[in-house]
This record gives C-alpha cells, sequence and structure tokens, in this order.
C-alpha cells in the first residue's frame, strides 16, 4: 500500500473482539508493509552496527602505522555511511507509510461505523468518545503499528551483533551477549507501573480538557452572568492536578531511562576491564578493543527500541480497546419483510392511534415535547432507542457502559454479543404473549397493566377502529392489514409495535427502505457544514428543485445574507458555505433552511417536529401555507403546537398523554375541546378559571403582577384529570380505568363529527 | 528522490478563515520569552544537571583513549583498577544525573504546558461578551482542545530535548577541542552540508507542517460533523454521502503526509551524510595526523568515540526542531486570544437610576451595512417591552445592543444615563443580563452551576432561588443534592430544567433589567407554561425587554416595538396596536383566529 493509494478501496473488516485482537487484525492488514519496514530496518540498524569494524580497523592501522589499513577504514565507512543513509530513509518510509495506512484504515472504518450507526451512534457512546478515538487515540494506535516493525529490526540487529561479537572475539562476545538480553529485560519489571501511572495521567488530562471546553462552551454564560474565577479555579486545579500526574509518570520514565544508563554502562565498564586485560596479554589487539567498546556503545540504540515498543503498546493498548468498543458497536438495518408492496399509503401507529391520511396535511398536538420527539423519531419506524425496549433487548450487541472510555470498560464486545443473544429468546415469548392476548382478547389484555400490554390493546382497538375509520377501504387494503397483525405478532425488535404505511411494519422493512419512504426532521436538524448547493444534495425525488423548497420555508432572507457574506465573489448564495452546524445563522434561519433541505428531498411522508419554533409568528404563517401548497398529495406529519400552523392543517389530531383524544380542524377542536384550546392558545389558567366561573375574561392584566401568584391549577394536573377545578376533557377525560377499545370507539365517533 | 511539488488542495487555508486572530511572530517570540523568564530557574538547573551527565558520559571515551594509547605503546602497567574505578564513579554520576535531567525536564515542561493552558482560559474568560457573541465558541473550543493537545508534546518533550540537546552538542565540540585540539577542526567539514539541507527543508517544513495538519484535523472534523449529525444524516439517508466526504478528506490529508515524507526523505540522507563525514573526517584526518606525529592515538580514540556520540544530539536537536515548528502554530493560536483588545471600558462610569434609553442607534456587522437605522426607544424601569417582527428585522441585535454586549456604531444606549458600552462588562452585568435559549448546564455539582451567579452565596441562598423558579422539587430529589454532578457526563437534566437553572442564576445575580431573546422559545408549550410561571417569578419588579416570536409573549408587555427593516415601525400598548390596525393587529388576528 502506498499513501498515494489512499483511500483504501474497502477497510476491511475489523477483529474487534479486544483492544489486542484489534491491533493484531491492523498490523496482519498490512504485512507487506511491516516487512518492507523491518527489512529496511535491517539494513539501517545492521550498517550502524558495524561501523564500530571500520572504527576499530582504524584505529588498529593508526597503531601500527599502516596507511592502507587507513584507506581500507576509510573505503569501509563510506560504503556503510550510504548503507546507512538509504536504509534510515527507506525505513523511515515505510515506517511513516505504515502509520499513515493504518491510521487511514480505522479513520475510513470510523467513518463508516458512525455512518451505519447514525442517530443510535451517541445513545450508545458519547460523542466526544467518537472525537477521542478519531483525534488523539488513532495516533497511538499508528504508533505501535509502525514501530512494530522498527523493533523487530532492532531486535534481529542486536542479535546479529551478539552473535557477531561471539565468533570475532569468543570469551568477550560471549560476556556481552549474556549481558544484552539482561538489559533488554530489566526494564520490563518497571513498565506496568510506569503505564500505569500514564494512564491516570491521561485519564486527568482528559478530565481537564473536559473541564476545559465545557468552561469555552458556556462561556457566553459565565460572561453574561459571572463566576469566571469559580471556574478558572475549577480549572487550575484540574490543570495542577494533569501536572503532578505526569510529573510522577515522568519519574518512572526518568528511573527507567537512568536504568537504561547504567545496567549497559556496567556491561561496557566489565567488556573494558577484561578487554585491557587481553590486550595487556597481547590476546587481542588494540583495535578489536576500541570495537568492542564501539558495538556495546551501539547496543544502546537498538536497547531504546525495547522502550519504545513497550511505551507504544501501552499507550495503544487503551486507545484500541476504545476503538475496537466503538467499531464493535452494530445496528441491524434490514428487516424481515424485504419483498414488500411500494411504501405509501396511510401512516397509522397503533400505539398512539394516530392516523395520518396518504396524502394529507396532519398536524399533531402532543402534550409534552419529549413525547412529540419519540413519536416523531417511531413514525420513520427502526427508532434508535425505546426506552421500554433498550434495558431488556441487548439490540445493541453491547450491553450499556458507564463511563465513557474510563478504565471500567471491561466487558469484551463479545462477552456482550453472547449476553444480547441470551436476552433475545426470553423477549420475544414475552412480547409475542403480549400481543396474542391482545389480539384474541382486549378485554383480558386491558386488565393488564405496563406498555407491553397497552401495546397489545392497540393493536386489537385498531383492527376494529381503523376498519370503521375508513370503512370503504377495499378487501385488498383489509387483507394487507390482517396480514400485517399477523407479522406483528413476532415483532422484529421492541415491545411497542411498530408504525404502519400502507398497512406494512415500517421496523419490519429494512431501514433505508423505511427512510426513503418517511422522513423525520427532528427538533434540532443539523445543517451540515459546506456550501447551500451541497446542503441541498440530499437523496430526493427530484420533483422539488431547492427553489420551490426555498420559496416554501421563506429562506429569503436566509439567501440575502448568505449571499452578501459568501466567500466565492459570484454573488450566488448556493456557493456561499454554511459554518459547522450553521452557527452564523440565526436559530429561525436554520430552521427554515432544514425545512427547505426536508422539503427538496420530497418523501412519500414527511414528519416535521416542531419545524418552526424559533421563526416569528409572521414568517411562521407564510411557511405553513407553503407547506401545505408544496406538499400537495403527499402525506405530512407537522408536530406543532402554533395555532399558525394547525390552522392551515387539513386535520389535527389531539394526543396529550400519547393516546389521540380528538381529531378535527383546528378551528372546530378548539370549540369542542377545552383542553385542546389551552394548550393550543396557551391562554393562561386563570382566563380559563374565569371563563369556566362565567366571568368575562379580564381585559388587561397589570403587568407588575406576578402571574405565578393567584389563584390557578397546574396545567398539567388539569389535563391529568385528578384537578378538583379541572373541566371535564372530552373523551379522553372519561375515565382512565375504561378498557381502551371503548376509547377508540369514542374516537371513532368524534372522528365522524368532525 | 524525484521532487514533490506541494499538493493543490490546501486544508490550512480553510482553515485560516479564523474569526479569532492568531498571534503575530512578535508576540510569540515576546510570549515564549515571558514564558522562559518565569521558568528561568528551572531551565538553568535543567542545563546544569545536563552538563553533568554529558561530561559524566564523556569519561568512558577519555578514558579508553588513555588505555588505548597505554596498550599502543606497549606500556606495562594500565592501573587498570584505578581506571575502571573512575569510570565507575563516572557511571554513577552520569547514571543519577540522566535521572535528573529526565524528571527535571519534564517538571519544567509539565509547568510550562500548564502555564500555558491556564493563561489561554484565563485569556478567554476575559474576551468581551460582544466578541463571544459575534465569533462564537468554537473556534476557542479548537483551540483549547487541539492546540493544547499539540503543544503538550512540545513542551512535555520538545524544549528540554532541544536544550539538552544544545548542551550536549556544545560539551561535546569543547571536549574534543580540549582532547585532541586539531579534531575539533574535523567537524568543520560536514557543517556546510547540514546548514544546506536544513536551510531547504526548514524552508519548506512548517507550512507543510501546518497544511499536514489541519487535513488530519478536516478528517476528524468530517467524522464528528457525522457523529454529531447522526440523526440527520440518517434521516436523509446521507450515510454514503458521509463515507465519500471522509475519504475525500483522508486523501487529501494523505497527500500532504506524503509531501512531507517527501521532505524528510531529502533531510535524512542529509543528515546521515553528516555523521558519517563527520566521523570519517575525525578518523581520516586524525589518523593522518597521527602518522604525522602531530597527535597521539590516544587522542584519536577519544576523538573518535566523542564525535560518535554527537549522533544523539543532532537527531534529537533536529527531530524536536521540527515539533517546535508546529507548536509554534498553536502558541501563535492560543496567543493570537491575547490580542484581541479588551473593550475600552471606563471604571468611572456608574449608572444612576434605571431607566435604558436608545438613542437615534445605528449599527451593523459589517462596514457599510446597518441592521439597525436611527432606532430610539424609552424603557421605562419596571416596565414590560416586547420587541416583535419578522426574522431578521434586527430584533435580537438591538436586544443585544440593550443588554450592552454590542456597542452602537452612531448614536448611545444609555442606562441611568451613563453609556452602556464603556462600561466593563463586570459592570453591566450587575444591572443587565441577556437570557437567551443557551441554557449551558456546566459539568460539574449543581452548587458550582449556581454558585457562578452569586459566588459567595449559601447553600441556604441557592435552594432559597431553586424555589424561586420552582426547581427545588427535582432538585431536593437529586441523590446527593446540590452536590450532584449535572452536565454531559452528570446527571442529565431535562431540557426545561436546564431552563430552571439558567432562570435560577438569574435571581442569584438580580440583575434589574432583563432582555428576554426567545427564552422559552424551543420548548412546547406545557413545558413553557411551566416555566413561564418560573421565569415570571424571576420578572416580577424588574424592567424586561422581551424579544418575542410568539404573540402571546407580546400581548402581555406594557409597550409592544414591532421591528421591521431594522426600525421600529410601531409602538404602542396591545390594546393600542390592535385598534391601530397596523401591521400588528393584523398578525394577531391570525393568531387568534
Amino acid at each position: 500500500m502506498q499513501i498515494r493509494d489512499l483511500p483504501h478501496p474497502d477497510p476491511g473488516v475489523p477483529d474487534v473482539r479486544s483492544g489486542g485482537r484489534f491491533l493484531v487484525w491492523l498490523c496482519r492488514r498490512q504485512l507487506g508493509g511491516q516487512f518492507k519496514a523491518m527489512a529496511w530496518g535491517l539494513v539501517h540498524t545492521g550498517a550502524v552496527a558495524s561501523f564500530p569494524v571500520p572504527v576499530g580497523i582504524a584505529v588498529q592501522a593508526v597503531a601500527d602505522r599502516s596507511g592502507a589499513g587507513l584507506a581500507l577504514a576509510g573505503g569501509l565507512m563510506v560504503v556503510l555511511g550510504v548503507l546507512v543513509s538509504v536504509g534510515d530513509t527507506m525505513l523511515h518510509r515505510a515506517a511513516v507509510t505504515n502509520w499513515i495506512t493504518s491510521v487511514a484504515r480505522i479513520q475510513q472504518l470510523l467513518a463508516r461505523k458512525t455512518a451505519e450507526l447514525g442517530s443510535a451512534l451517541t445513545r450508545r457512546v458519547a460523542a466526544g468518545e467518537v472525537v477521542a478515538v478519531s483525534t488523539g487515540d488513532l495516533e497511538k494506535i499508528g504508533w505501535f503499528v509502525e514501530a512494530i516493525s522498527r523493533f523487530s529490526a532492532a531486535a534481529l540487529t542486536t542479535v546479529g551483533v551478539c552473535v557477531a561479537l561471539v565468533i570475532y572475539q569468543p570469551t568477550l562476545g560471549t560476556v556481552v551477549a549474556i549481558g544484552v538480553p539482561v538489559l533488554a529485560l530489566a526494564v520490563l519489571p518497571l513498565l506496568p507501573r510506569a503505564t500505569q501511572r500514564a494512564d491516570e495521567q491521561r485519564e486527568k488530562a482528559g478530565r481537564a480538557t473536559e473541564l476545559a471546553s465545557d468552561t469555552v462552551a458556556g462561556l457566553r454564560v459565565l460572561r453574561g452572568i459571572g463566576g469566571e474565577e469559580l471556574f478558572l479555579g475549577r480549572y487550575r486545579t484540574a490543570s495542577q492536578d494533569v501536572r503532578k500526574a505526569a510529573v510522577r509518570s515522568a519519574r518512572m520514565w526518568a528511573l527507567i531511562s537512568a536504568v537504561q544508563i547504567a545496567l549497559p554502562g556496567l556491561l561496557l565498564i566489565v567488556v573494558v576491564w577484561y578487554g585491557a586485560r587481553l590486550a595487556l596479554d597481547g590476546r587481542i589487539e588494540v583495535g578489536a578493543l576500541v570495537t568492542m567498546y564501539s558495538a556495546v556503545t551501539f547496543l544502546l540504540h537498538p536497547l531504546r527500541h525495547f522502550e519504545e515498543i513497550a511505551q507504544a503498546y501501552s499507550f495503544s493498548r487503551p486507545s484500541a480497546k476504545r476503538a475496537a468498543r466503538i467499531l464493535a458497536l452494530s445496528r441491524p438495518a434490514d428487516g424481515r419483510i424485504t419483498d414488500h408492496a411500494p411504501l405509501r399509503g396511510d401512516l397509522y401507529d397503533p400505539v398512539t392511534g394516530l392516523l395520518a391520511p396518504a396524502g394529507r396535511l396532519t398536524a399533531v398536538v402532543c402534550g409534552d415535547p419529549d413525547a412529540a420527539g419519540r413519536l416523531a423519531e417511531r413514525l420513520g419506524g427502526h427508532p434508535a432507542s425505546e426506552p421500554d425496549e433498550r434495558d431488556e433487548r441487548g439490540e445493541w450487541g453491547e450491553p450499556r457502559e458507564g463511563a465513557a472510555g474510563g478504565p471500567g470498560e471491561a466487558k469484551s464486545a463479545g462477552d456482550a454479543g453472547d449476553m444480547a443473544d441470551a436476552g433475545r429468546p426470553d423477549d420475544r415469548t414475552d412480547a409475542s404473549g403480549a400481543i396474542a392476548s391482545g389480539a384474541i382478547a382486549s378485554g383480558a389484555a386491558a386488565s393488564r397493566t405496563g406498555d407491553r400490554a397497552n401495546a397489545g390493546d392497540a393493536i386489537a382497538s385498531r383492527t376494529g377502529g381503523v376498519d370503521g375509520a375508513d370503512g370503504d377501504a377495499g378487501e385488498g387494503s383489509e387483507k394487507s392489514r390482517g396480514e400485517a397483525a399477523a407479522d406483528a405478532a413476532v415483532p422484529s425488535r421492541g415491545a411497542l409495535p411498530s408504525v404502519e404505511l400502507g398497512g406494512i411494519p415500517l421496523d419490519d422493512v429494512p431501514r433505508d427502505a423505511a427512510r426513503q419512504a418517511v422522513l423525520v426532521q427532528d427538533k434540532d436538524p443539523v445543517l451540515l457544514s459546506g456550501t447551500l448547493h451541497e446542503l441541498f444534495d440530499v437523496p430526493s425525488s427530484g420533483a422539488v428543485t431547492a427553489e420551490q423548497a426555498l420559496a416554501a420555508a421563506q429562506c429569503d432572507d436566509v439567501l440575502a445574507a448568505l449571499a452578501q457574506s459568501g466567500t466565492d465573489d459570484s454573488g450566488d448564495p448556493m456557493h456561499s458555505r454554511i459554518t459547522e452546524r450553521g452557527r452564523s445563522l440565526s436559530g429561525g434561519q436554520r430552521q427554515r433552511l432544514a425545512l427547505a433541505r426536508s422539503l427538496v428531498t420530497d418523501p412519500e411522508v414527511l414528519v416535521l417536529d416542531e419545524p418552526t419554533s424559533a421563526v416569528d409568528s409572521h414568517t411562521e404563517a407564510r411557511i405553513a401555507d407553503g407547506l401545505h401548497a408544496l406538499r400537495d398529495g403527499r402525506t405530512t406529519v407537522v408536530l406543532t403546537s402554533s395555532p399558525l400552523v394547525l390552522d392551515r392543517a387539513d386535520q389535527v389530531v389531539f394526543l396529550p398523554e400519547g393516546k389521540v383524544t380528538a381529531v378535527g380542524p383546528h378551528r372546530d377542536l378548539l370549540r369542542t375541546s377545552p383542553a385542546y384550546h389551552s394548550v393550543v392558545t396557551r391562554e393562561t389558567d386563570e382566563e380559563r378559571a374565569r371563563k369556566q366561573a362565567g366571568d368575562a375574561p379580564a381585559p388587561r392584566e397589570d403587568p407588575q403582577a406576578d402571574p405565578g401568584e393567584g389563584p390557578r391549577a397546574d396545567p398539567r394536573e388539569g389535563t391529568q384529570g385528578t384537578s378538583h377545578g379541572a373541566p371535564a376533557d372530552i373523551p379522553r377525560g372519561t375515565d382512565s380505568a375504561t378498557p381502551p377499545h371503548a376509547r377508540m370507539g369514542a374516537l371513532d365517533s368524534i372522528e365522524e363529527t368532525a | 528522490m524525484i521532487g514533490l511539488a506541494p499538493p493543490e488542495h490546501d486544508p490550512e487555508a480553510a482553515r485560516t478563515t479564523t474569526i479569532l486572530p492568531v498571534g503575530s511572530p512578535a508576540t510569540v517570540r515576546s510570549y515564549v520569552a515571558g514564558l522562559i523568564r518565569r521558568h528561568q530557574k528551572a531551565f538553568v538547573l535543567l542545563v546544569t544537571v545536563n552538563a553533568v551527565a554529558v561530561v559524566a558520559s564523556m569519561v568512558g571515551p577519555y578514558l579508553l583513549g588513555g588505555l588505548v594509547e597505554d596498550l599502543a605503546a606497549d606500556a606495562r602497567d594500565l592501573h587498570l583498577e584505578r581506571t575502571i574505578g573512575l569510570f565507575a564513579l563516572a557511571l554513577v554520576i552520569q547514571t543519577v544525573f540522566v535521572r535528573l535531567v529526565r524528571l527535571r525536564g519534564a517538571m519544567l515542561g509539565e509547568r510550562m504546558l500548564a502555564d500555558l493552558r491556564e493563561d489561554f482560559l484565563v485569556r478567554s474568560v476575559g474576551l468581551p461578551p460582544g466578541v463571544l457573541e459575534r465569533a462564537g465558541t468554537g473556534d476557542l473550543l479548537s483551540r483549547i482542545t487541539t492546540d493544547i493537545d499539540r503543544l503538550a508534546n512540545a513542551m512535555r518533550e520538545a524544549v528540554p530535548q532541544l536544550s539538552i540537546g544544545v548542551v550536549w552538542i556544545g560539551l561535546l565540540v569543547g571536549a574534543l577541542g580540549v582532547t585532541a585540539p586539531p579534531l575539533a577542526l574535523s567537524v568543520l567539514v560536514p557543517l556546510p552540508l547540514l546548514l544546506v539541507g536544513c536551510r531547504w527543508y526548514f524552508k519548506r517544513a512548517p507550512s507543510a507542517y501546518r497544511s499536514e495538519a489541519a487535513g488530519y484535523a478536516a478528517v476528524s472534523a468530517a467524522l464528528t460533523e457525522t457523529v454529531d449529525a447522526g440523526r440527520t444524516v440518517e434521516a436523509h439517508r446521507l450515510g454514503d454521502r458521509r463515507i465519500r466526504l471522509s475519504e475525500r478528506r483522508v486523501r487529501e490529508w494523505t497527500q500532504w503526509e506524503r509531501y512531507t515524507l517527501y521532505l524528510r526523505s531529502v533531510l535524512f540522507p542529509v543528515i546521515n551524510a553528516t555523521h558519517t563525514l563527520n566521523l570519517g573526517a575525525v578518523l581520516m584526518l586524525g589518523g593522518v595526523f597521527v602518522l604525522q606525529g602531530w597527535m597521539t592515538i590516544g587522542q584519536l580514540t577519544t576523538g573518535a568515540l566523542l564525535s560518535q556520540m554527537m549522533i544523539e544530539p543532532i537527531g534529537m536537536i533536529l527531530r524536536w526542531y521540527d515539533e517546535l515548528q508546529v507548536a509554534q502554530v498553536s502558541i501563535a493560536r492560543l496567543v493570537g486570544v491575547r490580542e484581541i483588545e479588551p473593550e475600552a471600558a471606563d471604571e468611572r462610569i456608574t449608572p444612576d437610576g434605571r431607566h435604558v434609553h436608545a438613542d437615534e442607534v445605528r449599527f451593523g456587522y459589517r462596514d457599510g451595512v446597518d441592521v439597525l437605522h436611527d432606532v430610539s426607544l424609552r424603557v421605562r424601569p419596571g416596565s414590560r417591552v416586547a420587541l416583535v417582527g419578522p426574522s431578521g428585522a434586527g430584533k435580537s441585535t438591538l436586544g443585544r445592543l440593550l443588554a450592552g454586549i454590542y456597542a452602537p456604531r452612531k448614536g448611545e444606549i444609555t442606562l441611568g444615563g451613563a453609556e452602556l458600552s464603556r462600561m466593563p462588562a463586570e459592570r453591566v452585568r450587575a444591572h443587565v443580563a441577556l437570557v437567551n435559549q443557551e441554557h449551558h448546564v456546566f459539568v460539574g455539582s449543581l452548587r458550582d452551576n449556581l454558585l457562578l451567579a452569586r459566588t459567595g452565596a449559601d447553600d441556604a441562598e441557592l435552594w432559597a432561588a431553586l424555589g424561586a423558579v420552582d426547581a427545588d422539587g427535582w432538585a431536593r430529589g437529586l441523590s446527593e443534592g446540590l452536590d450532584t454532578e449535572v452536565g454531559s457526563g452528570g446527571h442529565s437534566l431535562t431540557p426545561a430544567q436546564a431552563q430552571q437553572i439558567a432562570l435560577a442564576r438569574l435571581v442569584l445575580a438580580d440583575p434589574h433589567t432583563l432582555v428576554l431573546d426567545e427564552a422559552t422559545s424551543l420548548l412546547d408549550p406545557r413545558a413553557a407554561r411551566h416555566l413561564e410561571r418560573s421565569l415570571g417569578k424571576v420578572l416580577d419588579g424588574r424592567t424586561v425587554v422581551a424579544i418575542a416570536h410568539r404573540l402571546h409573549t407580546a400581548h402581555d408587555a406594557d409597550v409592544i416595538a414591532v421591528v421591521e427593516d431594522g426600525r421600529i415601525t410601531e409602538l404602542g400598548s396591545h390594546d393600542a396596536l390592535v385598534s391601530a390596525d397596523g401591521p400588528y393587529a393584523a398578525l394577531w388576528r391570525s393568531w387568534h383566529a
């Protein structure tokens, strides 16, 4: 592998069972490069190791007063010099190439993994951990992969020199040959302590960096309110902790270097003492003594590689472990149903009872923003997390671990996989049990408590409820629904039954197909950095142009702002760059661009979660019109509470507490449902209380009055139906103990009236 | 070696569109000089210990030279015991001092590194709020993570090692001059080659390394963005595109790696040739000198061994000089923050009263493009003013001016008759606070998260503040109360709870005027309503300027200012504006349909 051939056409499938295996896998993927580096390393260190020979010859030649000997030494030196040069350079090239190819390989693997995991990644590991692997850990892993070949070359040369010395000068050579392994092994007992201290240092450094970046991230808050000194003091403490830990760690490494001076030094003394006596007795020549001396000094160099490889290994092992941990995460992307009809039709959620008719704009009002977010996510199928599900089902092939990347990450991915497998059969029986009971006798199911029972109920009641809702649906659709219900009896994931599109459970079709059919725009869509043109370069139906989408999302002022700040001179806003996360734009501008992007995609079903929360009322009204016009004939679901949007929807579904309680046009619901009215218009509780009491609402309140005081009921208590003064909400207020199908029945009647 | 041109795409160029300044070479130099002065003692100590270690390491070659000389002269008595004794003594000294050198080097490096990162944060937290508001924190963030990280190596290793290397070489050449004066000259033989080679290399290397580092950072940045935008990437099925982007970044980065590898492929042979020439010159010239009788064979041996020892310090200097070049860039980025002028604040200006008054204010972010045109507004103490209007009309900008974050280009904004923009930020915030959607919960205890607003507050005050915003309920439910770790990695709080903490901070900081920039707009109605009650308690008795996207906020205000195109087009109470039947009335009707 050459650097110029990067990126790898295929980074391969890593062995991520453990950090060590991952390192081995990396090394094996570039065996050629490793051997190349080792070969050049042998040339280099071999040539360096041979330098004592000409030195000895030269000294001897001088002692013998031999010009020819001196010339021979000079000639040898030139040859060795060339070899050292070439060897060194080529070794460096080969080793660096190994480093780069392995780092590039892991970067590519990470890119693939993050793309595969998508929204699920950050729920499994902290985003910071992925970044830490990509920025810091890779270099350390690469270091080890690269150092290993240099180390092998050094080790081989050391052996070679020892052998040569034994042959050249048996007695002295034997002393050296015995001494060198002792030297090489002497530092090993010190290494575990040293690496442990290095680990502590890294941990502290990580903490300090976290504090610093956290402080900087919240700097505007600090500057606006105060407390800089408090946070500086905190950081100083952390920073000094790092320093102390680093010095503690350095103490160990300093000791190791001292040992690496002392032991070879002792060997050197023995060589000099013994050699001098041999020379005195005339058994060796002076030149030989000098050669021995230089050879032993040379051996200090390869010994450094012993230290380096130990260090590289100790640094790269936790890094490799972290990388392997992330690469071991997986998320199933396929579904049981691969051969399915085109995904179109009504969007139906059996859990909440939400039905979004095909081709219409449905607005959904939820009680609670988190519930709305979860609903939106489920509407797209293949939800990344289902709180009930995650604990029980090891969908992730790895159990959740506490501190990110900390020393506590003991569990290997292999173990986790086993655990996940073990969890599966249990789960299946449990879930299908719930479904079965729901399908057979909803009355029995109604007596059960918990989400699973509810899920079963929902399916059972749906088969009745939906059929009633669109009674003119043909037999075909009935049949497909029936099949869907049968399929749902063996859910492929999670305890909550899947959302269905045209009767096909979205969780059961391949994820990509589900995403293609239903686009869910979450509350906080991210604008990826790049030009505006690149922003709109998303997989799409091709039916909606960027211009149309931008116009519908009321992006004129955004375009004007971008055109002004554009970095190229074209003045074309499509060529202007959007900075990371669109930070240069205001919240409202970002929201509108994100909406435009979703409109360009033009999916069969578009689910928007609070798409206009940061947009002013004026613009919002126009966006709602634009959205309605552009999505005409396509299914659109908007989760919102803005009356301006609700008023422009084909129908509004009111869904407090996670169940549909009312369906109809905005204005009708305002009239018929006080609960809806209060959520949507945000009328104050006092106003509502007065209305109930038959008082005319006071025209204006004293602005100085504390709105927190005075007679008012907690709005949440109101919707829960437990508050004393709360009005009776329509059907849902009946009784929470009522069997769900009865509730659904009531709902049908609302739908009919609506 | 075939020449290689630097790659066309320069990731550094893309990165250099930094928002905050980068230090000039002069600033960097003076900063580094100051750093060295601060640690002068440690430096002197390091150099001294190092000198002792180096001198001790030269004893071996010196003694061996003597032995060789005696042996060559066929001496019968070598005083071997004495020689070996000296050798051993030197070894003990060398061992002890080498350990000291490494330890002292690390201590010095760590101390400088700690200084550097703490200095940087001190500087960062002193930045004018206007600069932060405009530049955001992303650039700062990358400096404190990437650049500090990169410097760690340089400070930990490069500075100590470089000083060690320089001392080492000096002592070796000196020793050579003492033991074998003629040989000291032979050191000069390879010098021209080394100089030419290094000059060529260091002319190209620094910028190439910068680009390489930026290229590498771009690889990580692409990945980080994919992670960060996980939901968006998945929803829009952008996975394949992100993979392709990452691979493009890998290619761009590795092209620079290839280029710097080429640079080193030129440098390395030069260095190796230098070593060979050096040793060769010593041996050949020295051999001739001995043969000519100008010096002894012992001197030659010592000289040869000493010059062999030079390999290490030369390599050390070149290797770490490289690192220092890279570090220099990072230092420039860190020190650059120092170049931001602190606002010209006048400590003597103190407000008299609570009237906020904008007088014919003009303001723009860029020269020649004004966002606000001659805006005048009086805010009575204790009153509520709502700013409404379409996006991009300048509402938020006006709010920031009223909060003293930006200074008007023309006209003035006064609080109690004193010009806001000339007051130090610390004083402004005692009176006015900007409350926006940013509710950062800091990593740390709940207590720390509140204390920042009033550093001396005791627990009772903190609980009172939490109670004032209805947050004491859940806060008391936390396992460790105020000591519970919150923020990223700690106990995770809901957005509403985070917002309540932000409000509790306001209660503690107790400014009399608040500028609310859509503080609750990102929350859904029910949570928002709950929060509005908390907010209501906080607002009680304070002057409030509220930037409102939602009309119900405006409805409750004493005065509503409709901002359009950077001008206030309508001003009055809700009822007055509704009966005036202007744009506001139209909007109100559609809202309340």
